[in-house]
C-alpha cells in the first residue's frame, strides 16, 4: 500500500486492551482481531479514517461476513433472470414489446433499528434507500411494497408499540406519495417477538429496457473519468448507519443511535429523480456509457470504491471539494456518512458540463435544497489505489480491491431446542363467535387502514390494488396487456415453531398468492431478518431457514419449464434483531414474489362475483395448526406449522394458474392466516368490504370442526360458474389432483357453513364486516 | 392538433401520466419545467398536475401559486386559454384566485381533510357527479348528472371559504362542476362519499366562463379501464376519466 500524510493508529503496537479502549472510544464496532487483520492487508498502521472505512466495508451490512457462505445454497439463475444478485438490484425477465425485452428490476430492504428508535424517519428513509437501489440501475421507479412486523398491540409494550406502527406507517407514506411511486402490495404481523425490534422492510420495483441497464461500475475506458457526486450537501446525519444496522439496540445509546438515522428529503429526492431521468435520457441518445450508484451505507466511499473496484480502477478523491453543509467534519465522517438523497456517477470529461447542467441549472437543485447540487470530487484512476485527500493531504491510501474484498465469518451453529407441543384444546360451542374473533385479529383484518394511507395510483398503472386480491398487479408498459403481480408474505409464528419450515410456507404462500391473480411466479427476493449471529442457535435457524427458501424454491418451480427454479435475484440479510433481553425476533425471511401474466385482462380478484356461481377448496384441511391465529385467540401456539408438501403445492399452483389463464375462474383465494373460514370471509367481503353475495358451503370432514375451518393448511377455494366445473376438474386431474366441490354463492347476504350436515356457521356478511373492517382500527388506537 | 403544456413544478409527480392521457384523447402534449417560461404563449392550453410542488411549504400551491410562471398562466386566463389543474394544480388555481376567480383576490382555500377513518393523507376511488348545468371545457362529454368512478389521493382537499355569500354565487353561476355523490348520484353530505369533508360535497370547480377549471379527483389515473377498479377486463378502453381530456379536445376544436 502506499504511504500517507497523517498520523497513524500504531495498531501494531498497542496491547489487545488499548485497541479495545480504543474502538470503544472512536465508536468503531470493529474487533480487536479486525484492526489487527487491517494492519497485516495493508502492511502498515492505518489512519483513523482508514479505520473508519474498514469499520463500514467490515459491518455485517456491507460484506455479509456471517451470511455470504449460506446464501451460496440459493438458486439466482435461470430462464426468467436478466441479472441476479450482484449489483444494487436484480431484474427478472418481463414482456418482449416490438422486439425490446423489458426487465422488472427489484430490490428489497430492511430499515429495522432506525424505524424502531426514530419510526417516522426510519420508515421513510428506508424507501428513500430502496427506490435509489433501482433507479441507479437505469430503471424508471414504478412501484414499493411493504412487509412489516410490529410488536404485541395489546401486550406489555402496546403504547410504544402502536406508535411505532402508526409512525411507521407515515412514514412510508410521507416519504412515498410525494416522491411518486405507488404501493403494490404489503402485509403486516403483530407479535410480542417484535415488542423491542420491529421489522420494516421495503420492497421496490423498476421498469427498464435490458440494453438500457447501468451498471453499478466505471465503463471499461475510465480511467480519467470524473467521479461526480450529487444531491443533499453532505453532513453528519447517518453515519455509522451500517454499522448501527450490525449491532444490538441498547436502550442506553438510543440517544447516540438515533444520530445514526439518516434524514429523509423526498422532496429533493423527486426532483433528483425527475433530472436523473434526465440523464439517462440524453446518455442514451449519445450513446455515452457512465458508471451509476446509489449512495447508502458507507456513503461516498463505499459507493465510489465499489463503482471503481468493478472497473478494475482505483480513485483518486479530494475530500474537500465535497459538498457539505457543517463545518468542521472530520474527512471520515464526510467520506463515510450517509446523508440520504445522494448519487455518485462516473462520467467522461466530455459529458461532465452536461450531467452537471441538467442538475444545478435546468432542474436547480441548489435552489430546490440549500448546497444540493452535482459536483466533481476526484478522479478514476488507472492505478487500483483509493486515495482521499484531506486539506492537501493523504489521509486514506488502501489498495481498492482489499478494501471492498470484505471479511469471512465461519459462524458457529448449534441446534436451538424449541420444546413446542400441541394444546389440547376443548371444541368450540359457537363457532360463528370464534370466527368473529379471528376475524378481528389485526393480523387477518382489513389492512385498508394502511394502504389507503398510501399513494396506489400514481402513474397510472395500477391493475389490481392492495386489499383487492392476493397479489397486486400493475400494467407497466402504457399500451402493453402484459402485467406484473407482487406479492409479499412470511408468517413470523410458523418460524419461531420451525425455521425451516416456516421459510418453506413463505415462499410457497408468496408463490400460491401471486396464482391466486393468475400470475406465474417468475422471480423472488428476501430480507431475512434474524437475531445475532454471534449466537450458534440464532444463526443455526438463519441457515435452516435458507435451506427452507432454496428447497420451496427449487422444488415448486418456474411453470415456464417445469424444472427451473424461481429463484431469488435480489436481498437483504438483517442480524441483530433481537429484544432488549436478547432474545431474537421470530426468524423472518420475508419473501417478495413477482409474478408475469401476458395478458392481465385475465387477472382475478379475490371477491366473489354472481349468485348461484360453484364453490371449490383445492388443498386438504389438515391438524396443522401451530402457529395458526386460532391457537393463537386460545392462547397456545402449538407445534403442528402446516408442512408443505412440494410436489402437491406445485400441481395445485399450476392448475390455478392453468385455470385462470383459460378463463375459468371467477374469483380465487389463497387459504393461509385464519384457515378456509377466513379466506371464504374475505371472499364474500372483497377488498372493499362491499361484497353482497353470500355463500352457503357444506363440508363433510372427520377433522374436528375447528381444525377443519382454521387450519392454515395451503390451499384454494374459488369460484366457478357451474358449466365450467368438468373443465376445471380436468384440468385438476391432470395434475394429479382431486378438488371438492363446497357450495354455492347465494342471494342470501350471509356465511352458512354445514359440516357433516351440520350448521356450523350462520354469519350476516354485516357482521363479517363489522369484525373484519375494525381489527386494525381498533389494534392501532 | 392542439398542443397542451403540462407545467410542472419542482416536486410535481403526475406530469408523465397526465401527458400521455392529454396525447391518448388525441392532443400534443409537453412537459414543461416551472423555469422554461419562453415560448410558453403558444400552447392552447395548460394543465397543471399533481404532486408536492415546492413540497407544499407554508401551504399546498401557496408557493407555486406566486411562481413568475402563473403570471403567464393568468394572462392566458384571461385570453381564454383552458387550463385545467388536478389535485395539487387544483390547490395552485385556488391559492392564486384564478378558480373561482370572482373577485382579483384568492376567495377559497383546500383545507385538511376531515375524514374519520384516516388522518391525513387518503388515497381511494370514489365517485363524483357532472353538476354543471351549462357546457364547460370540462363536461362537454358528459351528460347532465353523470356520475364516474374516479380516484382521490390527497391530504387538503376539502373546499373551504370564510365568504358566506361564494358558495350562493357558485351556484347562482353554475361553477360547481364536479360533486362527490353515493352509487346511486346522490349527494350525501357524508363520509365515505365526501371523503374529505368538502363544502357542499364539492370535488371540482370551474370559472365562471366555463375555460378554467380546479378538480381534487384525478382523471389522468382514470383514462383506461385497466385502471378502474374491477373493469381491468376490459382492459385499454377509454376509462371515466378520459371524459375530461375528450372535452377539452372538443372545446379546443
Amino acid at each position: 500500500m502506499g504511504g500517507v500524510d497523517v498520523k497513524t493508529i500504531p495498531i501494531i503496537s498497542m496491547s489487545d486492551k488499548d485497541i479495545s479502549a480504543f474502538i470503544k472510544k472512536n465508536s468503531l464496532a470493529l474487533k480487536v482481531d479486525e484492526c489487527r487483520k487491517i494492519t497485516e492487508l495493508i502492511g502498515r498502521d492505518p489512519t483513523l479514517t482508514e479505520l473508519h472505512m474498514f469499520n463500514i466495508e467490515w459491518s455485517e451490512h456491507c460484506s455479509y461476513k456471517s451470511s455470504r457462505e449460506v446464501l451460496k445454497m440459493l438458486p439466482t439463475s435461470g430462464p426468467t433472470v436478466i441479472q441476479g444478485p450482484k449489483e444494487d438490484a436484480g431484474i427478472i425477465k418481463f414482456a418482449k414489446v416490438d422486439g425490446e425485452q423489458y426487465g422488472i428490476v427489484i430490490a428489497h430492504e430492511s430499515h429495522n433499528h432506525p424505524s424502531q428508535v426514530v419510526p417516522y424517519e426510519g420508515a421513510a428513509t428506508g424507501v428513500g434507500g430502496i427506490v435509489r437501489d433501482v433507479l441507479c440501475m437505469g430503471a424508471r421507479v414504478i412501484a414499493t411494497a411493504d412487509p412489516l412486523r410490529f410488536g404485541d398491540v395489546s401486550g406489555k409494550k402496546k403504547n410504544y408499540v402502536k406508535y411505532v406502527a402508526n409512525a411507521v406507517v407515515d412514514g412510508i407514506a410521507g416519504y412515498g406519495n410525494p416522491l411518486g411511486v405507488p404501493n403494490i402490495a404489503g402485509d403486516v404481523y403483530f407479535n410480542s417477538s417484535f415488542d423491542d425490534n420491529c421489522l420494516v422492510n421495503v420492497v421496490s420495483l423498476g421498469l427498464i429496457k435490458e440494453k438500457e441497464i447501468i451498471h453499478s461500475a466505471a465503463p471499461s475506458d475510465a480511467e480519467g473519468y470524473d467521479i461526480i457526486v450529487v444531491g443533499k450537501a453532505t453532513d453528519n446525519s447517518g453515519f455509522g448507519g451500517a454499522a448501527f444496522a450490525s449491532l444490538v439496540l441498547d436502550e442506553e445509546e438510543e440517544e447516540y443511535n438515533k444520530g445514526a438515522v439518516q434524514v429523509p428529503d423526498p422532496f429533493l429526492k423527486n426532483i433528483l429523480f425527475r433530472a436523473t431521468e434526465e440523464v439517462f435520457r440524453v446518455a442514451r441518445e449519445k450513446g455515452i456509457k457512465l458508471g451509476f450508484k446509489d449512495m447508502g451505507a458507507g456513503g461516498i466511499m463505499c459507493a465510489s470504491s465499489e463503482l471503481c473496484e468493478s472497473g478494475g480502477f482505483g480513485a483518486d478523491i479530494d475530500v474537500d471539494k465535497i459538498h457539505i453543509s457543517m463545518k468542521d467534519l472530520p474527512p471520515y465522517v464526510i467520506a463515510c456518512g450517509e446523508t440520504q438523497e445522494r448519487f455518485t456517477w462516473i462520467s467522461p470529461p466530455s459529458f461532465t458540463p452536461t450531467i452537471l447542467k441538467i442538475y444545478n441549472k435546468d432542474f436547480e437543485l441548489p435552489m430546490v435544497a440549500e448546497g444540493a447540487q452535482a459536483k466533481i470530487i476526484g478522479q478514476v484512476t488507472k492505478s487500483t489505489d483509493y486515495i482521499l485527500r484531506c486539506d492537501g493531504e493523504i489521509v486514506c491510501n488502501v489498495d481498492v480491491n482489499v478494501l471492498t474484498k470484505g471479511i469471512l465469518y465461519d459462524r458457529e451453529k448449534k441446534e436451538n431446542k424449541r420444546g413446542f407441543k400441541e394444546p389440547s384444546l376443548k371444541e368450540p360451542s359457537d363457532y360463528s363467535k370464534i370466527g368473529l374473533r379471528i376475524l378481528n385479529h389485526p393480523n387477518i383484518a382489513s389492512k385498508a387502514k394502511i394502504y389507503k394511507h398510501y399513494d396506489t395510483e400514481v402513474q397510472g398503472l395500477a391493475v389490481i390494488r392492495p386489499g383487492e386480491a392476493d397479489a397486486g398487479i400493475q400494467a407497466p408498459i402504457p399500451g402493453c396487456k402484459a402485467g406484473y403481480a407482487l406479492s409479499v408474505d412470511h408468517n413470523p409464528k410458523y418460524s419461531r415453531i420451525d425455521p425451516y419450515m416456516g421459510a418453506v410456507n413463505g415462499v410457497a404462500e408468496a408463490m400460491r398468492n401471486v396464482a391466486a391473480v393468475g400470475a406465474i411466479p417468475y422471480g423472488m427476493t428476501d430480507c431475512l431478518n434474524f437475531g445475532n449471529p454471534e449466537v450458534a442457535e440464532a444463526f443455526n435457524d438463519f441457515v435452516l431457514s435458507v435451506e427452507g427458501l432454496r428447497d420451496a424454491a427449487t422444488k415448486i418451480c418456474w411453470k415456464g419449464d417445469g424444472k427451473s427454479a424461481v429463484p431469488f435475484v435480489s436481498g437483504n440479510v438483517s442480524f441483530y434483531n433481537e429484544s432488549v433481553t436478547g432474545k431474537q425476533v421470530d426468524p423472518s425471511p420475508v419473501i417478495a414474489c413477482m409474478g408475469y401474466m401476458d395478458d392481465y385482462r385475465k387477472a382475478i380478484t379475490m371477491k366473489l362475483k354472481e349468485e348461484g356461481s360453484s364453490l371449490f377448496l383445492a388443498g386438504d384441511r389438515k391438524d396443522e395448526l401451530g402457529g395458526s391465529v386460532y391457537y393463537e385467540v386460545n392462547g397456545e401456539i402449538g407445534a403442528n406449522v402446516p408442512k408443505v408438501d412440494f410436489s402437491k403445492e406445485k400441481n395445485m399452483i399450476y392448475g390455478v394458474i392453468d385455470c385462470i389463464d383459460k378463463g375459468l375462474l371467477l374469483s380465487c383465494h389463497d387459504i393461509s392466516d385464519g384457515g378456509f373460514f377466513a379466506c371464504v370471509s374475505e371472499m364474500i367481503l372483497g377488498g372493499e368490504a362491499d361484497g353482497v353475495i353470500g355463500a352457503s358451503v357444506n363440508l363433510d370432514s372427520s377433522l374436528r370442526a375447528d381444525k377443519l375451518l382454521f387450519s392454515e393448511s395451503s390451499g384454494f377455494v374459488f369460484e366457478a360458474n357451474e358449466k365450467n366445473i368438468n373443465k376445471i376438474k380436468s384440468i385438476f386431474n391432470e395434475y394429479g389432483l382431486e378438488i371438492i366441490n363446497i357450495g354455492k354463492t347465494t342471494k342470501n347476504k350471509s356465511l352458512i357453513i354445514n359440516n357433516n350436515d351440520k350448521k356450523i356457521v350462520d354469519l350476516s356478511i354485516d357482521e363479517l364486516k363489522e369484525a373484519w373492517t375494525n381489527g386494525l382500527v381498533e389494534a392501532l388506537e | 392538433m392542439k398542443k397542451i403544456a403540462v407545467i410542472m413544478f419542482p416536486g410535481n409527480n403526475c406530469e408523465n401520466e397526465t401527458a400521455r392521457a392529454i396525447i391518448d384523447a388525441g392532443m400534443k402534449a409537453k412537459v414543461v419545467r416551472w423555469n422554461e417560461t419562453t415560448g410558453l404563449s403558444d400552447y392552447d392550453g395548460y394543465v397543471l398536475p399533481g404532486g408536492w410542488s415546492y413540497e407544499d411549504r407554508i401551504r399546498a400551491g401557496v408557493i407555486s401559486a406566486k411562481d413568475p410562471v402563473m403570471e403567464v398562466i393568468k394572462r392566458e386566463v384571461d385570453s381564454g386559454k383552458v387550463v385545467l389543474g388536478i389535485c395539487n394544480g387544483c390547490q395552485i388555481l385556488v391559492e392564486s384566485g384564478i378558480i373561482p376567480g370572482l373577485k382579483d383576490k384568492i376567495q377559497m382555500a383546500l383545507a385538511p381533510n376531515i375524514n374519520p377513518f384516516i388522518n391525513g393523507y387518503y388515497c381511494t376511488w370514489i365517485r363524483i357527479k357532472n353538476s354543471c348545468k351549462r357546457t364547460t371545457a370540462f363536461n362537454i362529454t358528459m351528460d347532465e348528472d353523470e356520475t364516474i368512478p374516479i380516484p382521490i389521493a390527497h391530504g387538503e382537499g376539502r373546499f373551504a371559504t370564510k365568504d358566506n355569500d361564494l358558495m350562493g354565487q357558485l351556484i347562482s353561476n353554475d361553477q360547481l362542476l364536479f360533486r362527490y355523490c353515493d352509487d346511486m348520484g346522490n349527494i350525501a353530505d357524508k363520509f365515505p362519499v365526501n371523503p374529505n369533508g368538502s363544502l357542499i360535497n364539492i370535488a371540482g370547480i370551474c370559472n365562471k366562463k366555463g375555460n378554467v377549471a380546479a378538480m381534487m379527483p384525478h382523471p389522468e389515473r382514470a383514462t383506461w379501464m385497466h385502471q378502474v377498479p374491477g373493469m381491468h377486463i376490459k382492459g385499454e378502453e377509454f376509462g371515466p376519466g378520459m371524459k375530461i381530456f375528450k372535452s377539452i379536445k372538443e372545446y379546443l376544436k
